[in-house]
């Protein structure tokens, strides 16, 4: 217990264990995985938004040579489906009608993906084209008709409200309303989507790759949706390039090349193209909110009222519904780290002819965030309050710890007002109204833009159909070395690095004695893989707590091997010693010698070998890393365009395991808030046509759009093990929301405010246009 | 069009100093061909529309998209991939000054990163954050928001 008081790992900057192969181009991505005999898969995808499926031809594609098999529903008839959960499931191959374009309808399996390209031209599906359900609000209204028949649009409803609202928010002497909506995103990670399968013709079991977060999902859903028993699959992830989400999910595609590698008998492989990947990945956000805001003279928020719709697509992607996750657990946060009393919100999800809504990174916290800083905003320029100020006002007091918010989510301990204070120092905003109002009068236009921010993380209570635990097995080989396999899903996140520290703190060896493994289910233990925040929390727990009964059984083994107390062994530096008596000491290496290969020294009833597998659920539901980031923008009135000029942010996610690659964490998140912010737009025409389907037509982030940020760290600890909070989403959060606050800001002279991301150069002509008109 | 005979050519590529003779059709991407005929899958695919980068590699000492061109164009040119830049023992000092500056997470677009940054040290002009923002604009990145990237780049510079 003493050794993890004095951590030597934990909290170092350590370079990452995974770099060298990524550097020097030997890792293995998805479409690296080749195996002689392997055929490629080409899919054909709806052309249209809605249309009924009147024939299906593919007599000429399959005369390709090349061509294996040509698969229709017939061939591959499974469902992803959360039976009991959702009415309506969706046909890994369209079943005699198509819901959005660029569903999967046919697969053709070929010599290589040039020829199934070719081949798959060649199908000739016949359509009848049906009116698609494209519009939010009319989609609500059942308008203009159900896109399945069998369900009503609204496949999630809630209502809530706090006692007394509708009397406090009467009561209140100042009211505002606003309508914020966000665009269509999507995650793009850098790696396609894609997946691999084959047969082992001994035993007949299954190998699948998946470029997945989560393993053990894709396991169990393959076993479900196909009838295989899961002992009969081995799912592994190769290196995976960017998950942020989108890989969470279990696909149609996943679904197909399984049961081509079966019929076939042959090693068979899909690896998504981009236009493919902005049209099928799970897209993100498509929200609307209609909100209210009651407030008192000292700019004091008293109640809020949301209503929170959202466009799930035409199906619910497997295992997280991205419009229930967006908006159900947005309207648990939507006061954020403001002390509001009442809430009140109703909620509906809507199926239309688009494609699946999933999770993209933050989920609900993007969202909550826009609108939580966004009425704090309005409420500031409605009293010509400073908005810093308004925020000080309303900010939970460090007192009023663990916090209950008015959607009942409890808060444990954070840096509110510390982290908030903090970041106005480093962007210098005392100063910073003066030099604003000196270049306004050149006509240059500055604006600074506050998020601060709730993060909620390592969701015990099961996110994104994850679980709520996390495992990890350790085994100290005869060497000394230990092999540490966890069920993560890492995408980039580089655990092998720090889980190594946390183990290697614990059991008083080298960082690179252990060898993280990820990504098997045969090696791995059952895990919820990574997302919602919860690797290092709950992944590192179960690293914290095997670690410890790992040092347990050494200290054992080394008491009876030096006649002393267990409780007196230290272990470190690969070595175990009496405490004071360094000179009665002994090598990690030969305890573990004696364990397997000289048995006979075991202590008595002790059993043989070094092995532990430890699973950890964290004592919270959830628990809320904070901070906060300051944009500051210029935007050009003549163009449009806003550019990020200064960024700051405090973070405090807990104890920090390795601060380097927090902060990388943060620099990513700001960067896709850049996005979020101002470029990003997935784009349907009147027809349900995606029109956004390069990345000339949806515009990602360049180094040139992203402005160097400038980080500080506060450390808060968790109730959980070793204190430690999640933050793979906090900077995304965050950011959206600074950096639209900025640019309203800017425009204040124009009246300009934001109500809708991204803040595209046509919206911001507007606001000014509308001010000169 | 399927139906229609596609006459393979054979053609000599001098790929990292070696002369690989290869059969290909002339539709086949020299991004493909290096990955699938030559092996060398260090050249990432990411969207075969040139935007992303992450297919860069040099030819003739500039940095090209390797979606974007047809292997068939690409005899008596010298292409040099990421596997070129790699030393045969360790890290090159470009690829330590990544390591050393968290300037990779997934690692997909890196080596895209690597040759883009390597065209830009080579021309030895001095680098100020700007300009390597600019040289790296073609290259997209998805998880490092580029700060450790463009810090590291300009670390490399002393060493390279």
């Amino acid at each position: 217990m003493q050794q993890a008081m004095r951590p030597q790992m934990m909290g170092a900057r350590v370079s990452r264990v995974e770099d060298q192969r990524l550097l020097t181009a030997q890792a293995r991505f998805m479409d690296d995985i080749q195996v002689p005999g392997m055929l490629e898969i080409a899919f054909v995808r709806s052309p249209h938004a809605a249309a009924e499926i009147v024939s299906i031809d593919t007599s000429r594609a399959a005369q390709v040579p090349g061509v294996h098999k040509v698969m229709t529903f017939d061939d591959c008839p499974y469902w992803l489906w959360m039976r009991g959960v959702f009415k309506v499931g969706q046909p890994a191959l369209a079943h005699g009608e198509v819901y959005y374009v660029g569903q999967p309808v046919v697969a053709v399996v070929a010599e290589n993906r040039y020829i199934a390209e070719d081949a798959a031209e060649l199908v000739e599906v016949v359509y009848r084209p049906k009116e698609p359900v494209l519009d939010m609000r009319e989609a609500i209204a059942e308008r203009p008709r159900r896109v399945h028949p069998e369900a009503e649009n609204v496949f999630f409803h809630r209502e809530y409200q706090t006692p007394g609202f509708e009397e406090a928010f009467a009561q209140a002497p100042h009211h505002l309303s606003e309508t914020f909506s966000l665009s269509r995103q999507t995650a793009v990670t850098l790696e396609p989507r894609g997946t691999a399968a084959m047969v082992d013709p001994a035993t007949g079991r299954l190998t699948v790759y998946a470029s997945t977060q989560a393993p053990h999902r894709v396991r169990l859903d393959l076993a479900t949706f196909m009838d295989i028993p899961e002992t009969q699959i081995r799912v592994i992830t190769p290196e995976v390039g960017g998950g942020f989400g989108m890989k969470a999910a279990t696909y149609p595609e996943d679904v197909v090349v399984v049961q081509a590698a079966r019929t076939l008998r042959r090693p068979v492989k899909w690896i998504s193209d981009r236009m493919e990947s902005l049209l099928s990945d799970v897209h993100g956000r498509d929200d609307i909110h209609d909100v209210e805001v009651a407030f008192d003279d000292t700019g004091k928020i008293i109640a809020i009222r949301d209503h929170l719709m959202a466009d799930g697509g035409a199906f619910i992607p497997v295992p997280f519904s991205g419009a229930v996750g967006e908006t159900s657990l947005a309207a648990m946060v939507l006061t954020g780290p403001y002390d509001i009393p009442h809430l009140a919100y109703t909620i509906d999800c809507t199926f239309s002819n688009k494609t699946p809504l999933g999770a993209y990174r933050g989920v609900w916290g993007p969202v909550a965030s826009f609108i939580q800083e966004g009425i704090v905003d309005r409420v500031a320029r409605y009293l010509k309050m400073d908005p810093a100020e308004v925020r000080r006002r309303n900010m939970i007091r460090d007192e009023q710890f663990p916090y209950k918010n008015a959607a009942g989510m409890v808060y444990d301990r954070g840096s509110y007002l510390e982290s908030f204070e903090r970041a106005l120092d480093m962007i210098g905003y005392a100063d910073f109204r003066a030099r604003q109002k000196a270049l306004r009068q050149q006509g240059r236009y500055l604006g600074i833009g506050i998020s601060c921010f709730v993060e909620p993380s390592a969701m015990a209570s099961s996110e994104a159909g994850s679980v709520g635990y996390e495992s990890c097995s350790l085994r100290m080989e005869p060497s000394g070395r230990v092999i540490a396999a966890l069920g993560l899903g890492p995408t980039g996140q580089g655990h092998e690095t720090t889980m190594a520290q946390l183990i290697a703190d614990q059991i008083g060896v080298k960082l690179e004695d252990v060898i993280v493994l990820h990504g098997d289910t045969d090696s791995a233990p059952m895990g919820g893989g990574t997302g919602g925040s919860r690797s290092a929390t709950i992944g590192g727990g179960a690293a914290l707590v095997a670690g410890r009964q790992l040092r347990e059984k050494l200290a054992q083994v080394a008491a009876h091997l030096l006649e002393a107390a267990p409780e007196d062994i230290v272990l470190e530096d690969g070595k175990a010693w009496v405490s004071g008596v360094p000179e009665r000491s002994l090598a990690i290496r030969d305890i573990a010698r004696a364990a397997y290969l000289d048995v006979k020294r075991m202590p008595g009833g002790m059993p043989v070998g070094l092995e532990v597998t430890a699973r950890y659920l964290p004592p919270r539901p959830i628990t809320f890393s904070n901070g906060c980031h300051i944009a500051e923008v210029e935007v050009d009135i003549r163009t449009g365009v806003a550019r990020v000029t200064r960024y700051v942010v405090v973070n405090d996610c807990g104890r920090l395991i390795n601060p380097t690659i927090v902060e990388g964490q943060i620099l990513g998140g700001v960067a896709q808030g850049v996005g979020s912010a101002i470029l990003e737009r997935l784009h349907y025409d009147e027809n349900g046509q995606l029109t956004t389907t390069t990345l000339l037509d949806y515009l990602l982030p360049e180094a040139t759009d992203v402005p160097r940020v400038q980080m500080a760290h506060i450390e808060t600890p968790s109730e959980s093990e070793g204190g430690i909070k999640g933050m793979g989403e906090g900077s995304l959060i965050a950011s959206p929301a600074a950096i639209a606050g900025a640019i309203a800001d800017a425009l204040e002279p124009f009246g300009g405010l934001v109500d809708r991301l991204p803040v595209q150069p046509s919206d911001v002509l507007a606001m000014v246009g509308r001010a000169a008109s | 069009m399927a139906e229609a005979s596609i006459q393979p050519l054979t053609v000599t590529l001098k790929v990292n100093g070696r002369d690989y003779t290869v059969t290909v059709e002339p539709r086949w991407t020299l991004a493909d061909v290096l990955r699938h005929q030559l092996g060398l899958t260090g050249t990432h695919v990411g969207c075969e529309q040139g935007v992303c980068g992450a297919c860069t590699v040099l030819v003739d000492g500039e940095p090209a998209r390797s979606c974007l061109m047809f292997a068939v164009q690409m005899e008596g040119h010298e292409i040099v991939t990421i596997e070129g830049l790699t030393p045969e023992a360790g890290l090159s000092p470009l690829q330590e000054a990544f390591h050393r500056h968290h300037a990779l997470q997934c690692g997909f677009c890196t080596p895209g990163m690597l040759v883009t940054a390597t065209a830009l040290l080579n021309q030895g002009k001095p680098l100020t954050e700007e300009t390597v923002r600019e040289a790296l604009s073609g290259n997209l990145c998805r998880c490092t928001g580029y700060q450790f990237i463009v810090d590291a780049v300009m670390d490399a510079q002393g060493g390279k």
